[in-house]
């Protein structure tokens, strides 16, 4: 009798305390402004940020804790986290894509209340427009919901030492690309190192992120729209099917299977010196540089993207911090979103690798006789152009990346692919309203 | 009887009774409240989540994630192409199974090692089975349009995973390759658990090699492949892994199937009613099929 009792009473304690465990995550969040927590994306800009939450670490004595996700997971965690209003981050680092999905006062705190409290009038004029634009809801003139910390934007790579021997000019169209694509695929049968064929483009056209981002810049330059003034997709606009066909007949001077090609497979084309040009992100250059890791060290030049019709636009795509709507530490994590985003930390974030977003850090003596390209880098920044912003964006992309993958791989014709694109689209769009 | 006082032994008889019974509830209490909690609450959720449209308030129960499958042309597609990969892949792998289980049941020299080395594919992670076949089929660089270049084929048109025609052949041939090795492990012990005797009896009477293997082996095995291709039904069914290293269900939709449509949907799209509503249609299909297989393999013990 005794034992059976000792024995409920035991299995009670234990459910008891795993009941209790599992609610103290829940109900743990007492307002402590002595410790911040950070959610941010494994990789070089992530890192960035984590040195610099150490370094608040070691001068404020306010402690930080930090949770590290990949890409994907970073999104997931966050936009739950945020719904669900836990409050399990104070700081949270979103790509901008993904802005306009959390861009709304039940998810993000409001930046402008607590620069007033600290006598700003709001974020200062040392960042670039563009990246300042992006942290706005509505883009460009709407309320600030984030900072901008890492500034990428993408740039024109071109192999200068084959250009230079073919008296080939840097490209400032479309056109003129398509033409050295010609000349250099025909003459380099066995130019690269290994004696294999250059290509004379290479780029990414595996769907999703992937080829919508290599294609935006063509499809931008040729004067075509993703969506007209009152949202309706026009993606098959007479423009819109001239861009993809241009891409096609690129894709023609493209390494065979490149509609299956991701950033690694780009960039190891470009490191082997099989391929001449190429779209990309300034976190690529530096390899570029490094004997260890390419074949054509040093023979790479950088500039902004061409143009076409129109003037020639790079995809802008910024990492941005903010404050979930949900931290009870907000004041401690604005003086940390402060601190980081100012010029000295953000010159350490530059030092590592990560293009800043601020014009007085793009200029820094020391950062540009490092990198070379600054100049160019914070020109293609200022003209750059963000994705569509709507909070549809990662389901629109999936399906417009599927359509210009299959035209790509053969499997459709441009008209055909852009005709069922923007159908497609369009359900998206009335889904969403 | 009932009417009748108890006697003391039959009380204490009783409430031992009740004690023993008593202490396993308590005993089994905590795995009841862990399989409440892991398996039984979400699965209700799964289903609000499905009806459910809508939120805080507004939320309403509605059949509008389901009306909206029918005409998906995603969806569609990728149910296709799931039921395609799991067809294709199956019929090769039990063949394939089929025919290694019965070349390696009899004594062989290195018998051993040869079995040892074939089931190393099972034994990989589809994940790092999924990078090294990315690897070996990239078009320029990869392994296998290598070796077909050093003795003198053009390869320019195998591009493998970017080829609308080529890449669901090439995502069936890698799992064809990783999970063959099962049904031939699940084989070849269905095949070691045959008795001798009416083999020996088969040949007393002369029959031959195929009458063997038709009237008496085939018989014997059919609750091993049953099980078997239960199994491997249900993995092919969800894959998702492989193809999602492999592909990313690309180039365009061509290799999508519905476990990554699902995932896209969920995590991607965090549209997480539509994607319990697929959840729910493959789970219905996945159990159709294991019911199939389940009530041949009871008519089998029952004969």
């Amino acid at each position: 009798m005794q034992n059976r009792t000792r024995l409920v009473i035991l299995s009670i304690t234990l459910c008891g305390l795993l009941l209790s465990a599992a609610c103290r995550n829940a109900n743990n969040y007492s307002p402590d402004a002595k410790t911040l927590s950070l959610a941010l994306a494994s990789g070089v800009e992530g890192d960035a940020l984590k040195q610099a939450a150490r370094e608040y670490e070691a001068q404020t004595g306010v402690r930080v804790t930090i949770a590290e996700f990949p890409y994907d997971d970073l999104l997931a965690k966050e936009f739950v986290d945020s719904n669900a209003q836990t409050g399990a981050y104070d700081v949270i680092m979103l790509d901008d894509p993904w802005f306009a999905r959390f861009a709304t006062p039940d998810l993000l705190a409001e930046l402008a209340p607590l620069y007033q409290k600290r006598n700003q009038t709001g974020a200062d004029a040392d960042f670039v427009t563009a990246s300042l634009a992006l942290c706005k809801h509505p883009y460009e003139t709407g309320k600030l919901y984030a900072l901008p910390y890492v500034g990428n934007s993408q740039l024109f790579f071109y192999r200068k030492d084959l250009f230079d021997k073919y008296s080939l000019k840097e490209p400032q169209t479309w056109d003129e690309v398509l033409a050295a694509a010609k000349v250099i695929d025909e003459r380099e049968r066995t130019g690269a190192p290994d004696g294999s064929r250059v290509h004379g483009y290479v780029m990414r056209a595996a769907r999703g992120n992937s080829v919508v981002a290599d294609f935006l810049p063509i499809f931008w330059a040729f004067g075509a729209e993703m969506f007209d003034d009152n949202g309706k997709p026009t993606v098959n606009s007479p423009m819109g099917i001239s861009a993809l066909k241009f891409m096609l007949e690129l894709g023609k001077y493209a390494p065979p299977g490149y509609a299956s090609f991701n950033a690694t497979e780009v960039s190891a084309h470009l490191l082997q010196g099989t391929a001449a040009m190429s779209i990309n992100w300034p976190a690529w250059i530096s390899a570029f540089s490094d004997p260890a890791k390419s074949k054509v060290a040093g023979r790479m030049a950088f500039t902004t993207l061409p143009g076409a019709q129109g003037t020639g636009r790079a995809e802008i795509g910024n990492w941005l911090v903010a404050i979930p709507k949900g931290s009870h530490n907000q004041e401690a994590a604005f003086d940390f979103l402060l601190w980081a985003t100012a010029p000295e930390q953000m010159k350490k974030s530059a030092m590592a690798g990560n293009p800043p977003t601020r014009r007085s850090v793009f200029s820094d003596t020391e950062l540009v006789a490092r990198f070379p390209s600054y100049p160019a880098q914070l020109k293609s920044l200022e003209t750059s152009k963000p994705r569509p912003r709507t909070p549809m964006w990662n389901e629109i992309e999936n399906v417009f990346g599927i359509y210009l993958s299959r035209a790509n791989s053969g499997e459709l014709s441009a008209e055909d692919a852009m005709n069922q694109a923007n159908a497609e689209i369009s359900k998206i769009v009335e889904r969403g309203h | 009887m009932s009417s009748q006082p108890l006697t003391t032994s039959q009380k204490k008889r009783s409430r031992r009774r009740w004690r023993g019974s008593s202490l396993a509830y308590v005993l089994i209490a905590p795995t009841v409240a862990v399989l409440l909690a892991l398996s039984v609450y979400p699965l209700i959720y799964a289903i609000k989540v499905a009806f459910q449209s809508g939120n805080g308030e507004s939320a309403h129960w509605t059949l509008e994630h389901f009306t909206r499958l029918v005409s998906d042309r995603f969806f569609l597609a990728a149910l296709w192409h799931t039921l395609l990969y799991a067809t294709v892949a199956l019929t090769f792998e039990f063949l394939l199974g089929l025919g290694l289980a019965l070349l390696v049941d009899r004594p062989l020299r290195g018998r051993g090692l040869f079995r040892a080395l074939l089931l190393v594919p099972m034994m990989l992670p589809p994940v790092v089975v999924g990078v090294v076949w990315r690897l070996m089929l990239n078009p320029d660089f990869g392994a296998i349009n290598g070796t077909l270049r050093s003795v003198g084929f053009t390869t320019d048109a195998l591009t493998w995973t970017a080829s609308p025609a080529l890449a669901m052949l090439s995502v069936i041939a890698v799992d064809v390759w990783q999970w063959t090795p099962f049904i031939f492990l699940v084989l070849l012990a269905g095949l070691q658990a045959i008795p001798q005797e009416p083999y020996e009896a088969a040949r007393l009477d002369g029959s031959s090699a195929w009458q063997t293997f038709r009237f008496i082996t085939l018989p014997l095995l059919k609750p091993a492949m049953l099980i078997a291709l239960l199994l491997r039904t249900m993995d092919l069914l969800r894959v998702f892994d492989q193809i999602f290293i492999l592909t990313e269900g690309g180039p365009g939709f061509a290799t999508e199937t519905v476990s990554l449509y699902i995932y896209r949907a969920a995590f991607r799209f965090f549209d997480f009613g539509y994607a319990a509503a697929m959840s729910f249609i493959l789970l219905i299909i996945t159990n159709l099929i294991s019911a199939g297989y389940i009530r041949l393999l009871q008519r089998q013990e029952a004969a």
